[in-house]
């Protein structure tokens, strides 16, 4: 259960798009509220496919297995795509009515979902209920307008199950900045990655990480409810661990808003507590047991 | 229209590379192997080409068991199908052989346009474009910043330093272009996905009818004799401005050719 050539390849191919796109910029303006960077790599998304990966090709998408949507998502999250990604993409193609699918599929749409109706605002497809008004989230990106509303089941755990696969993504990148950092970062004569105690807090990550990736890959190919949720928590608690290590290896620098760490931090801070706390997926895994 | 596109794997340029110490041939084992990133311009002018005018693209490359990866990768990006020469007597092959090889393969396709990168990353001659375009008896369109087909006219843009000549010619012709004439696409999901059923066929030397003693270490006219590591940077020349420190960095410059 580990992704096949070909979904490496993409992954690969939207990495190298996400890497030349600038993301921290983007996700900087959309948290003001300035969309056009943000749309114009939505729709650069789309064109390589990713708006239509969950849509059945009988409705102009592709089809595609769980386990394509996780290496897409694990991808977003490693370069911290702003945007409904997970609500529109993952979510609303189990919810849309049928029409909307070829419009989602080719990124003409975007859609949001209850309760957290996130990015409310240019959603064209609103669904699940109602959104309310705008409200403050820890991360800056994330503009969020609650408001009561009901998912169904499998459309909740497709959204679990990409925000776990974000997550996992999100962990890689924060891993991957603070190993960066502390090759280059010299003090006391010689780069603190010489130093044995950043070198442990690193391969703790590491190891945290490489143990999540397969309950997240286990849960796209089971795609039960205990996988699932057992997968969010682990990606989760990985991402986390990455997040506070990060900002431990950062020293101060970590803690400026001004440095792109924040957006990595601050996104897992809020994706480990939204599509269900560690809590309630703990006690989904216990009552499967 | 019938369309070729050049496709060389190479070393890594981001990555450091090296010259093989037995054979001072670059070293590809312990190198990420990628597509020539000019290469990839070449296939994405190839596919706006298709777009406009129909017709049909394919990846030739030359190369070793490994460069099969290159060509699917290539093969993403939208082509219809591949040709990969493989042949163990390639080894060793100079840039005379490889256009010797490659000419005898675009034969057998008779295409109408030859795009490929203006040069390698690994070897940056620039003569492979100009050799096949000989050896072929067909013009040579290269260093294009820009491509334009009008029936079976082309036109290019030639880039130079100091600006661009146009340059025309009738099909059939070699084009080389350009990192300035277009962005490459990425791979689309649908794109790798079709890519694995595409069509690569694997030509040997025979099939080619070029004999092994024209191509790989005997047929080559140019080689590698020796190499060395480039010497590491030496400090700079430090001056403490006492008011004459304009006048030093002028003097620098200009002896350095730079003003």
């Amino acid at each position: 259960m580990t992704p096949s050539a070909q979904q490496r390849d993409f992954a690969a191919s939207l990495h190298e798009l996400l890497a030349a796109a600038d993301t921290p910029s983007m996700a900087r303006a959309w948290g003001r509220g300035e969309h056009p960077s943000g749309l114009a790599l939505w729709r650069q998304l789309a064109k390589l496919g990713v708006t239509a990966l969950a849509i059945p090709e009988s409705h102009d998408g592709l089809g595609a297995t769980a386990m394509d949507l996780v290496v897409a998502f694990e991808e977003l999250g490693h370069h911290a795509v702003p945007g409904p990604l997970v609500e529109s993409i993952a979510v609303a193609p189990l919810l849309a009515p049928p029409q909307w699918l070829p419009r989602l599929a080719s990124g003409e749409v975007i859609a949001t979902v209850a309760p957290w109706y996130l990015d409310a605002d240019i959603a064209d497809l609103v669904l699940g209920g109602t959104p309310g008004a705008l409200a403050a989230c820890v991360d800056r990106t994330r503009r969020l307008f609650p408001a009561a509303g009901d998912l169904t089941e499998p459309a909740f755990n497709a959204g679990v199950l990409a925000c776990a696969a974000q997550l996992s993504g999100l962990g890689r990148a924060l891993l991957e900045m603070s190993v960066s950092y502390a090759k280059s970062r010299v003090q006391f004569g010689q780069p603190i990655g010489q130093l044995q105690a950043i070198k442990h807090r690193l391969a703790e990550v590491l190891i945290a990480l490489d143990f999540a990736r397969p309950l997240l890959y286990a849960a796209a190919f089971s795609g039960t409810a205990r996988d699932i949720s057992a997968a969010k928590v682990a990606c989760g608690d990985a991402a986390y661990l990455a997040a506070r290590t990060a900002l431990q290896v950062h020293g101060a620098i970590g803690y400026t808003e001004e440095f792109d760490l924040s957006i990595w931090f601050s996104k897992v801070r809020a994706l480990v507590s939204v599509w269900g706390t560690p809590a309630e997926h703990r006690a989904r895994v216990m009552a499967a047991l | 229209m019938k369309i070729v596109v050049l496709v060389k794997q190479v070393p890594d340029s981001g990555a450091e590379r090296n010259l093989r110490p037995d054979d001072n041939t670059v070293d590809r084992s312990s190198a990420n192997n990628v597509i020539n990133e000019m290469d990839e311009y070449a296939i994405e002018e190839a596919l706006r080409l298709q777009e406009a005018h129909g017709g049909e693209v394919t990846i030739l490359t030359m190369g070793p068991e490994r460069a099969s990866e290159s060509i699917r990768k290539a093969l993403s990006m939208g082509p219809d199908g591949a040709v990969h020469v493989l042949d163990n007597a390639l080894s060793g092959t100079d840039a005379l052989g490889t256009s010797r090889v490659l000419a005898a393969a675009l034969q057998r396709i008779n295409p109408d346009v030859v795009l490929c990168g203006a040069e390698s990353t690994d070897a940056g001659g620039q003569v492979l474009p100009h050799m096949l375009a000989e050896r072929l008896g067909i013009a040579a369109l290269t260093g294009a910043r820009k491509l334009t087909v009008e029936g079976s006219q082309l036109t290019i843009e030639r880039q130079t330093e100091e600006g661009y000549e146009v340059v025309t010619a009738a099909t059939p012709a070699v084009v080389s272009v350009w990192d300035t004439i277009n962005e490459p696409r990425y791979p689309s999901f649908k794109g790798i996905m079709a890519a694995k059923k595409k069509p690569v066929e694997t030509l040997s030397l025979a099939d080619l009818g070029v004999s092994a003693e024209q191509v790989g270490w005997t047929g080559a006219l140019t080689g590698v004799a020796s190499h060395s590591k480039r010497p590491p940077r030496s400090a700079g020349q430090k001056v403490a401005d006492s008011g004459e420190g304009g006048v030093q960095l002028v003097e620098f410059l200009t002896n350095e050719k730079f003003v």
